[in-house]
């Protein structure tokens, strides 16, 4: 109880900061960073595009805003809403604030789903001395915090983008496919698809969790602990007719369920339907659907704004000859594919950590990054608290990002305001960053993968 | 990066057989031997910051289109003669303060106005000194004008006199300031008219004239900075408020001179001409010290220890030793002359340089040692202006607009008092200050060429950033190598326990000791965040005090110590105290050796940022900092060791405390330069209050980062280990 009264008391302390700091954004112009509002989810240029819609063009006129036109119909009314004597912006603020809110605690319940299902895969491999509970909070707990108390989170919050929405679509999809619930985590899925385009490869993670169930040991230890409770019959080793008869009994090992998926498929291609439907009605008048695609994630794949963000395309793309550029387009994007399966394969018995893991690279490698994404693949990090406790370099990151975050408003100030520095300074911090997003994934899957070994000795040892 | 590296160890003791990658080995070698590299880098960074003037380069003129020095100069002994009787005009106008006030613009309009060019006046306010510190970093001057009461009397009038270039297309402009007390106007300020006005009228005869020029004669009464800042801010940043409009029109008939009809001299406009290329404040000085030339004086040093452009130096110093024969100075600290230590230092260099020069003649890199002491002068007066953050001119205005200026002091050879003396000085600085206008309308992009960021040891020398940063990179390298090897001393003396633990007693196995182990840093990282949070609301804490504005610097300075210690003893309520999470897994060595590696890592962080911010602020400051992060060890630990050592670590531990607080170290400076009874705890008050009134980035660096190691440092001095 005093533990939870505890996790009240920040989580409340989180959003009056929050409110106290809408109040003074002017001062902090965090919406005019190029680390905190990219082209894709700024809101200025969010009410740009609104302003061109209600003057009867298209909001795509001009090259100002990129966004979803489900976007504009829902925040746009609240850009110009104004109230005497508060600050501009204000509605979509306690907006940003109620969605940071909602990110938590969807965090938290996945958290505490997974670690229910951990326990539980624990118990039934008897590694039960693996599992006392921690002195202070559970994983989940710890990982809301962390997602309400990132200074990156309360930036993004503050400083007025879209990707506080953003990153509550891709939680709840990824929450509804923890939970099983096809049609929330289709919802989740298709809508954080249509307003930013990298969680399409989250379908990957989604699918895993909807078939198997939530992150748990290797399925290998079940098998072998399955054949080797079930007897010492040499022909049950490893072969699936004899685990079924075990895993009916007492050990959690469900096969690939096919009918969540199923659900999650049809659910995907309505929503995804009635998505497009609602935006061909918004923008009947300025092009339709094909005018969307263009503007949208049509912008976000061809890379057309190349003003400087945290993230390292730009800088290429600046320098790169006219008559390459399609193919270092596709180069750049493949890499992020190419990783998909590769990992998919390794960690399918984790596909929540796969969520993160895509994540962490789709941030560190897409054209328009920005300190939200950060925010959110830090704090889904927090879910995994238990497994990564060894992960090194921890205290090398935690400088890392520190200095990273410090540096780089520095540099951008270098070049742009006072004009003694160039691009390169701020490119370099760029690159920094980047290879600090390596080494975190690196260190987490390493330190997830040497967990799953330890387990798998521990289990043979009681064997 | 380090911690991999102590698995990849702790590894090698169990298959000796796998031998870790080089670049892995290099890193283990470094930490375990992480105090003879630190202190080798940290003597080493001694030796390069004191080698600096030896380092320093011959300045060039890199942009090639400049072309110092190539046109004859046009201005002629007429002009000058023009020139001669504005000053004879101004000087003989023997008026009350009050009409002069009024007086002197309408001189110099009406001359300005003479020669042909457009002109208008422009009335300000002075602006109050405000608490903004992280004005420095919001890029664009502040706009918000003060809603203050003037009195129509306390206006400035700055005149402005426009030249549009014949030949350009007017964007770009050059700016010629030239600062006069209103009230009281001297022989120099009044030959410095002159020689503005000169150089004017003939602008607006030549032929070759590609960017406008603007002729600012700023109004000087409440400081020649403010004049030209607020001229500077009108210009750029255009206002609209209705209070301004009602403000001139109340005022308009005391405020201003009284017009003739024949010239139509605006007031309620700002004519503006292009961006501005370069900015040169001129002064003459009429000092009574003879030499045997003229002096020309170069001040560059604008707010934050920003420089401009290394070109637009170099012209001026070009044309005024090759052209006009003047001897040119920069600012040196003159104590340093006699300083023993740099006299002993720049023998051993010279003696060096004699003996490699025997060796093989083609080795040059001694200095004579008065060009050593010269030069250690002259750096270190660079450093320090630029550490201070506060401008050493006028145009220091204009850097906060990117645009490069720096004023040029004039003083002449003999006193000026017959009127042949003084034609030829104007000529001589009229035909300088033509050939830099020159040079600089030959510019066909902005400053880029050349350094900005550099120390100058001559007017002809200096050391670039790529030089005077390995300096400062040997001071800092310790930081992470120490911080590392302490961090992982403490993981494997905690691996250690456990394992003997388990060894003892196979029931005591506590997994929950290896777990989280790679995140036992948290502790330490979340008390040097409160420490620091708390050096942000200290830093803040003067922005309180400013609603009162009737306290004495005495007391301000008082009730800011107490207030400081009384939001440390609230925060340490709230979020707990710094030592108080020993767990039972935690061997006692280990609390204070990575709250150490936390304060160092956040120090190296710190100086980091600064050097961007301001390099000679960083570079000062890690003299400081890195000896204090360096040496820290509790003094409970110390007395276990042994006799010497003990009294050695304790006396340096003390007496590093006591230099680190920056109040003490401000006042023990103070009172070492000037005598023990000048002292008080205000001068502290009204040191930082300067800082911050100049925007200075000094300021955050003493709150944000300096204080707060300053009382890490005493936590670890202090720790119950």
């Amino acid at each position: 109880m005093e533990k939870t009264r505890w996790f009240w008391v920040w989580v409340i302390t989180s959003l009056f900061f929050r409110l106290v700091l809408i109040y003074f954004p002017e001062n902090l112009n965090l919406g005019f960073r190029p680390e905190v509002a990219t082209p894709l989810t700024s809101l200025r240029r969010l009410a740009e595009g609104y302003w061109l819609k209600q003057s009867s063009m298209s909001p795509y006129a001009g090259s100002m805003y990129h966004g979803s036109p489900m976007l504009l119909s829902i925040l746009g009314p609240l850009t110009v809403k104004r109230i005497e004597g508060q600050p501009s912006h204000l509605m979509c603020s306690l907006l940003f604030v109620v969605a940071d809110l909602v990110t938590a605690m969807l965090i938290r319940a996945t958290g505490q789903t997974l670690q229910l299902a951990y326990s539980q895969s624990l118990r039934s491999l008897n590694l039960v001395s693996l599992l006392e509970s921690s002195e202070t909070l559970s994983a989940g707990d710890i990982a809301a915090l962390v997602y309400l108390w990132n200074p990156l989170t309360i930036i993004t919050c503050v400083g007025s983008s879209t990707s506080p929405i953003e990153n509550l679509l891709i939680v709840l999809s990824l929450y509804g496919a923890c939970l099983r619930i096809a049609p929330l985590a289709a919802f989740g899925w298709v809508l954080a698809m249509h307003l930013s385009l990298y969680p399409v490869i989250l379908i990957i993670p989604v699918i895993l969790l909807l078939g198997y169930g939530p992150d748990a040991p290797p399925r290998k230890l079940f098998l072998q602990k399955n054949s080797s409770e079930n007897g010492n019959s040499p022909s049950c080793h490893g072969n699936y007719p004899c685990n079924e008869v075990t895993s009916q009994e007492k050990l959690p090992l469900h096969p690939f369920l096919w009918r969540p998926v199923m659900h999650f498929m049809l659910w995907a291609s309505f929503w995804l339907f009635y998505v497009f439907v609602l935006c061909s009605i918004s923008l009947k008048q300025h092009g339709g659907l094909l005018e969307m695609l263009k503007r949208t994630h049509g912008f976000i794949l061809t890379m057309e704004d190349l003003s400087p963000n945290i993230g390292v395309l730009w800088y290429f793309f600046a320098e790169v000859f006219d008559f390459f550029r399609d193919f270092f387009l596709i180069v750049f994007h493949i890499n992020i594919l190419f990783m998909i399966l590769p990992l998919a394969i390794r960690l399918k018995h984790r596909p929540c950590f796969l969520a993160f893991v895509y994540i962490a690279i789709s941030s560190m490698l897409k054209s328009y990054p920005s300190v939200g994404d950060s925010a959110l693949y830090l704090g889904i990090l927090g879910l995994f608290i238990n497994e990564l406790a060894e992960m090194k370099f921890s205290f090398f990151l935690f400088c890392g990002y520190i200095g990273v975050s410090l540096l780089s408003p520095v540099m951008h100030n270098l070049w742009i305001w006072r004009g003694t520095g160039n691009a390169n300074f701020y490119f370099a911090t760029a690159i920094a960053y980047a290879c600090l997003q390596i080494i975190l994934v690196v260190e987490s899957v390493g330190a997830m993968l040497n967990h799953d070994r330890m387990l798998r000795k521990n289990s043979t040892v009681k064997l | 990066m380090k911690p991999r590296m102590m698995a990849g160890s702790s590894g090698d003791t169990k298959n000796p057989k796998i031998k870790p990658r080089p670049i892995v080995r290099i890193g283990i070698f470094l930490i375990s031997h992480s105090i003879v590299v630190s202190l080798l880098c940290f003597a080493a960074g001694i030796v390069a910051l004191i080698l600096l003037p030896l380092f320093a380069k011959n300045t060039y003129i890199s942009e090639n289109a400049l072309m110092p020095g190539s046109a004859n100069s046009m201005l002629s002994s007429q002009d000058v003669k023009e020139a001669n009787k504005l000053v004879k005009d101004i000087i003989g106008l023997k008026l009350s303060s009050e009409e002069a006030r009024i007086e002197i613009p309408r001189l110099i309009a009406q001359h300005m106005a003479d020669a042909g060019s457009e002109v208008y006046y422009h009335k300000f306010h002075p602006q109050m000194s405000q608490f903004y510190p992280l004005h420095f970093f919001s890029g664009s001057p502040n706009s918000g004008n003060i809603k203050e009461n003037h009195s129509c009397v306390s206006h400035a009038i700055n005149t402005v006199g426009i030249i549009r270039a014949p030949r350009g297309d007017g964007k770009e402009a050059i700016v010629l300031v030239t600062p006069y007390n209103s009230e009281k106007v001297e022989l120099g300020e009044a030959l410095s008219l002159a020689l503005a006005y000169s150089i004017f009228s003939l602008l607006t005869r030549v032929t070759w004239l590609a960017k406008d020029v603007i002729w600012l004669a700023a109004d000087a009464r409440y400081g020649e900075y403010a004049s030209v800042t607020a001229w500077l801010r009108d210009y750029h940043i255009p206002q609209f408020s209705a209070l301004e409009k009602l403000d001139a029109d109340i005022c308009f008939e005391s405020g201003y001179p009284h017009e003739q009809n024949e010239n139509q001299i605006r007031t309620d406009v700002i004519s503006r001409a292009g961006t501005m290329a370069a900015g040169l404040v001129f002064k003459v000085v009429d000092k009574h010290k003879e030499t045997d030339k003229d002096t020309l004086s170069i001040y560059a040093e604008a707010s934050n220890g920003q420089m401009p452009n290394l070109d637009l130096i170099n012209i001026v110093n070009y044309l005024a030793v090759h052209r006009q024969g003047l001897r040119v100075k920069v600012e040196k600290l003159y104590f340093l002359l006699d300083s023993v230590f740099l006299k002993i230092v720049g023998d051993v260099l010279e003696t060096i340089g004699k003996v490699a020069r025997s060796l093989n003649a083609r080795w040059e890199f001694g200095i004579p040692v008065a060009d050593y002491i010269d030069g250690a002068a002259t750096l270190a007066s660079s450093m320090y202006h630029q550490a201070l953050g506060v401008p050493t001119g006028s145009h220091g205005a204009f850097r906060d607009y990117q645009v490069d200026a720096i004023t040029l002091e004039i003083s002449p050879k003999v006193s000026l008092n017959n009127e042949v003396r003084i034609l030829e000085f104007l000529l001589r600085g009229g035909r300088l200050i033509e050939g830099t206008i020159r040079s600089v309308n030959n510019l066909l992009e902005k400053f880029h060429q050349s350094f900005f960021l550099y120390f100058l040891t001559s007017p002809s020398k200096f050391v670039s950033v790529g030089v005077y940063m390995i300096a400062f990179g040997l001071l800092v390298v310790p930081l992470p190598i120490i911080a590392a090897s302490l961090y992982c001393d403490a993981n494997v003396l905690d691996s250690h326990c456990i394992k003997e633990q388990q060894k003892s007693g196979p029931a005591s196995t506590n997994e929950a000791g290896i777990a989280f182990q790679s995140w036992r840093w948290l502790h330490a990282a979340k008390v040097v965040l409160v420490i620091h949070l708390w050096g942000a609301i200290v830093s803040l804490l003067p922005y309180l005090m400013y609603q009162f504005p009737e306290m004495t610097p005495t007391t301000s300075m008082l009730s800011w110590g107490l207030l400081s210690i009384a939001s440390l003893l609230f925060l340490h309520q709230i979020l707990g105290s710094p030592y108080s999470c020993v767990t039972v897994n935690q061997s006692p060595n280990r609390e204070w050796a990575v709250l150490k590696s936390m304060m160092i890592a956040a120090a190296g962080i710190g100086l980091g940022l600064m050097s961007i911010i301001n390099f000679a602020t960083a570079q000062i400051g890690a003299l400081l900092i890195v000896p204090m992060c360096l040496m820290v060890h509790p003094l409970k630990h110390v007395y276990r060791a042994g006799r010497l050592r003990t009294l050695a670590v304790t006396a340096c531990n003390i007496s590093l405390g006591f230099i680190g607080f920056p109040p003490a170290a401000f006042l023990f400076l103070k009172a070492y330069s000037e005598g023990l009874g000048s002292v008080s705890a205000g001068d502290f008050w009204n040191w930082v209050e300067s800082l911050w009134a100049w925007n200075s980035a000094t300021y955050l660096y003493l709150g944000l980062i300096h204080l707060p190691c300053w009382l890490l440092f005493m936590y670890v001095l202090l720790h119950p280990c």
